[in-house]
């Protein structure tokens, strides 16, 4: 559930999980809208002869989806400061991703800001890591001493 | 062909060498297909990681340019030909956000490359530093890129 305030966010919370099973089509349009022309995304036989099962989701649309989970949890309220993401297993069409996430800290920085940082996993549905990665939201704050600072 | 020892010391020497780019303005077309594409509803502003996702922001090379697995030049002019490229993942600070019509400046820079062995043999880590802002010098979006370059596996 999206939180309304700096205040309503406590460490362990945990974000509301995503799963997203991408498509061949997905990953064709994602290299189409990145002039991404890299053989390993589209061509299954190239794919293959590296040594894969498939062809591969993207490095960055991997850190997209971890995005999208911190994002939607956060509402639109919220302000991304920092997003990290690393590219540690390899994901193919057709597989299951679930990415989840938790509050690792909260804390207010020197000009009153209400900074929430979080941990992020993408998993398969055999539990291989595939993307872990770290986000900084700024939240809206109740108490008056933080600016509320559109997004 | 030189060795994996050289190139590190080739690309070590870029440290702090900028390469500076206009990339033109930015289209909300362009970032709301990259939305869609991602499975994310369009939106006004570009998505976080629009910018330092796309991969080319001209006409590109032709095709007799390109690598055999398709890839042209993604390496911003590093001396890496012969090795394969992936990349490991992003680090990104969001400054201002990305607008249709937004004229968008890229200052690139490597800011480290070591040498590291793995299991399957020898890699280099390079952290390339990405700094987008507008055409009055705004910072828009700060990257640091995590690339692995890796010889070529002996057929």
């Amino acid at each position: 559930m999206t939180p309304a305030t700096f205040e309503d966010v406590t460490v362990g919370t945990a974000l509301d999980p995503v799963t997203i099973r991408p498509t061949t089509i997905q990953l064709f349009r994602f290299s189409a809208a990145t002039w991404n022309a890299h053989r390993i995304h589209y061509d299954v036989a190239y794919a293959v002869h590296e040594g894969y099962p498939d062809v591969l989701v993207q490095s960055h649309l991997h850190g997209c989806f971890l995005l999208r989970t911190v994002l939607a949890w956060a509402g639109p309220r919220a302000r991304l400061r920092r997003f990290g993401w690393r590219n540690r297993g390899i994901a193919v069409p057709g597989d299951t991703l679930t990415c989840t996430g938790v509050v690792t800290a909260c804390r207010v920085d020197g000009s009153g800001a209400g900074l929430v940082e979080c941990a992020l996993e993408e998993r398969k549905a055999d539990g291989t890591l595939c993307a872990p990665g770290t986000a900084v939201l700024e939240f809206p704050r109740t108490s008056g001493d933080g600016e509320d600072v559109p997004a | 062909m030189s060795t994996l020892e050289e190139v590190c010391e080739d690309v070590r020497k870029r440290i702090g060498t900028v390469t500076r780019d206009d990339l033109g303005p930015v289209s909300a077309r362009d970032f709301q297909r990259f939305a869609v594409a991602a499975g994310e509803p369009p939106g006004a502003t570009a998505p976080p990681l629009f910018l330092s996702s796309v991969l080319g922001w001209g006409a590109g090379p032709t095709g007799d340019a390109l690598s055999p697995d398709g890839t042209g030049d993604e390496t911003a002019g590093l001396p890496l030909d012969g090795l394969r490229l992936m990349g490991a993942g992003q680090d990104l600070d969001f400054h201002a956000p990305v607008r249709d019509g937004t004229r968008v400046v890229r200052e690139t820079s490597v800011e480290d490359v070591t040498l590291k062995q793995g299991g399957s043999g020898p890699f280099l880590v390079i952290t390339m530093l990405r700094m987008f802002a507008d055409e009055s010098g705004t910072p828009l979006v700060t990257c640091r890129d995590n690339l692995i370059a890796r010889p070529e596996a002996p057929r």
